[in-house]
């Protein structure tokens, strides 16, 4: 045969890896964060992954789901994801106790080329369960803080009550070397809400970032990532620098169970990390 | 390659031979419905020998309609995973026909060029295709389309063509060659030979070329809402394919005990790219269809410089809407030349 498998050394990728649920952090209504341990070491000590990818979280008897890796690359140890409890799948996980064993497989996809970021402001852009896969990339430059200029976060939710990881956002407004913008869609504010009021896209172009020296990475419901990008565009960022990651439904990860597809193009494996560049050659199938 | 020569009235013998060693011998069965399918076969006497095309391709050989990627069992300890590799058979597609056989090598590439598939993989290193080229053909047919013809080679290990009571034996690869030792004494030397006279006739229904390259702008052609409107979204196409490959992935079992699988699914289910938001990114029959048809024809093209569609016409003779693949993507390219 043409392509020579070897079983002994070709990882299966369809066998997760056995992880341990070691934390549990209710973020919103419906939305928590678990902090998954591996049970084998050995798995523990392969296991590398880098910011932007993701992975497909199963629950032996009810199937698999894709969520992105949403703890930093520099925390090691651990891996956490932060999910909605919405479908079969999702619900199960929701249902899941500490200590009990999930699957986990991956990490799959391409990832932010944060070396390339260097030196450069950053500008974060993203809205209600979003905020996750960016999380990953935010801690990622908080840990080595001094590579990077001016750190924006546009971040909004539709109520204050679905706004996730509220303590981090509590620490990034406090810390002073963060700018952050918080805002919640008209209506979902509360009498003592102190932040913004007003879609991110709203919020983005009454409060533009500056594009000199500068990247922006836009994640969200499809609807902000469509918005949120020409607005960036419009304010000068050169589309090469403006990053998205597309959240296309998935089952295999690897570039063969054809549900994620956009054209020609395979979520899984070409991204889901993408540049407004590349997305606008692609048709808007996301 | 190697030329044989085999006699018809050897067929039998050499067939039994294969079953004999023990491999699993999968062959076209005729039905009470009248159509045929590949079944697994004990002896040459079940084996259909009068048909133009069996209702599934033997893909499923590769990848099964339902396949278990492993079974898992709750313990004590944690949660054994067990996967089902090592129990795949040595296995023999018997009668598939010349597109059949080339549908694998586009198979092949797909999963394993990139990424490869475990399971493809081990299936694909044990099965050994025999094909035999098509005497008669219908109105479906349209292999010669798509660069390939009745009597094509491509991608099988054998391929024999009945010459009336003998029986011409191009043998491909090696695993062709393992599967002709066993029975040598039936089969003689044979010069090269022009099959031509006894293939079906199938009509070129259209330049491949021209459509490959007038399909790279057909994206937005105004035609596409023409060609999907009868469509269902039933899969029917999908599921007949020898080319088509999507699959899902679901658990059956309960927490302590079972296993998960992987089913064939199909792009034009309104599901397949349902976000869990309710947002979906193909929005109606009319994206699905023309990602079907741009996949076969475009897609595949830009990501393995193969086109995926075999000309075996499945898609069209299953269709409940009477949709044509050929017609279709005549209608589309058509018109992507006028805007």
């Amino acid at each position: 045969m043409k392509y020579q498998i070897n079983f002994m050394e070709t990882k299966n990728q369809y066998i997760p890896y056995k992880m341990r649920i070691a934390n549990i952090i209710e973020e919103a209504p419906l939305v928590q964060t678990y902090r998954l341990e591996f049970i084998d070491e050995k798995d523990a000590d392969q296991f590398t992954f880098r910011a932007g990818q993701f992975a497909e979280y199963g629950v032996f008897g009810e199937g698999e789901s894709t969520f992105c890796i949403a703890s930093s690359p520099t925390r090691e140890g651990y891996l956490e994801c932060t999910f909605r409890s919405s479908g079969r799948v999702t619900k199960a996980l929701a249902n899941c106790e500490l200590n009990d064993i999930i699957g986990l497989r991956g990490p799959f996809g391409n990832t932010f080329p944060i070396e390339e970021w260097y030196g450069k402001n950053i500008v974060f852009v993203t809205g209600g369960i979003a905020l996750p896969p960016l999380r990953c990339v935010i801690w990622n430059l908080l840990d080595q803080r001094d590579k990077f200029g001016d750190i924006s976060i546009y971040y909004g939710a539709r109520s204050v009550n679905d706004l996730v990881y509220k303590e981090e956002l509590e620490e990034w407004k406090n810390r002073g070397d963060v700018k952050l913008f918080l805002t919640v869609d008209p209506g979902g504010e509360t009498p003592d809400w102190k932040g913004l009021v007003g879609f991110v896209p709203t919020i983005l172009e009454q409060n533009p970032p500056k594009s000199e020296n500068a990247v922006a990475i836009v994640a969200g419901p499809p609807i902000l990532i469509k918005m949120g990008m020409p607005i960036l565009s419009k304010n000068g960022f050169d589309n090469a620098n403006i990053y998205t990651t597309l959240e296309n439904r998935m089952k295999c990860g690897v570039g063969k169970c054809g549900h994620c597809t956009v054209g020609k193009t395979y979520v899984c494996k070409d991204g889901p990390v993408f540049t407004y560049e590349e997305v606008l050659k692609m048709p808007a199938e996301y | 390659m190697e030329i044989k020569n085999i006699k018809s009235s050897d067929i039998p013998a050499f067939f039994n031979q294969l079953i004999k060693q023990g491999k699993v011998v999968m062959a076209p069965v005729l039905k009470k419905s009248g159509k045929v399918f590949f079944e697994q076969v004990q002896s040459y006497s079940q084996v259909a020998s009068d048909y133009i095309q069996t209702g599934f391709s033997a893909k499923s050989v590769v990848f099964p309609k339902v396949e278990v990627l492993f079974s898992y069992t709750k313990t004590e300890e944690g949660i054994e995973l067990k996967d089902s590799i090592a129990d795949i058979p040595e296995t023999i597609v018997w009668g598939l026909r010349p597109c059949d056989g080339s549908a694998f090598n586009y198979m092949t590439e797909f999963f394993l060029r990139e990424n490869p598939d475990t399971y493809y993989a081990a299936r694909k290193e044990k099965t050994t295709l025999i094909a035999v080229s098509c005497p008669k053909a219908d109105d479906a047919c349209f292999c010669t389309s798509v660069d390939l013809n009745p009597g094509s080679t491509s991608g099988s290990d054998i391929l024999l063509t009945i010459m009336g009571e003998d029986i011409y034996v191009e043998v491909m690869t090696e695993k062709g060659k393992a599967a002709v030792e066993n029975s040598a004494s039936l089969f003689t030397v044979s010069e090269e030979k022009d099959k031509e006279e006894f293939l079906a006739k199938i009509d070129v229904k259209f330049s491949l070329d021209e459509i490959k390259e007038k399909i790279k702008n057909a994206y937005d052609s105004a035609e596409w809402k023409n060609v999907s409107m009868g469509c269902f979204g039933c899969g029917a196409c999908a599921f007949s394919c020898p080319t088509c490959t999507c699959f899902d992935i679901q658990d059956e079992g309960t927490q302590n005990k079972g296993q998960r699988l992987r089913c064939w699914d199909s792009c034009g289910f309104g599901l397949f790219t349902k976000h869990s938001s309710g947002h979906n990114p193909k929005t109606n029959q009319t994206e699905r269809r023309r990602q079907r048809l741009l996949h076969k024809f475009k897609y595949s093209v830009e990501n393995l410089d193969i086109v995926s569609c075999v000309g075996c016409g499945r898609c069209i003779r299953v269709c409940p809407a009477h949709l044509n693949i050929f017609e279709n993507i005549l209608s589309v390219t058509a018109s992507s030349i006028e805007r």
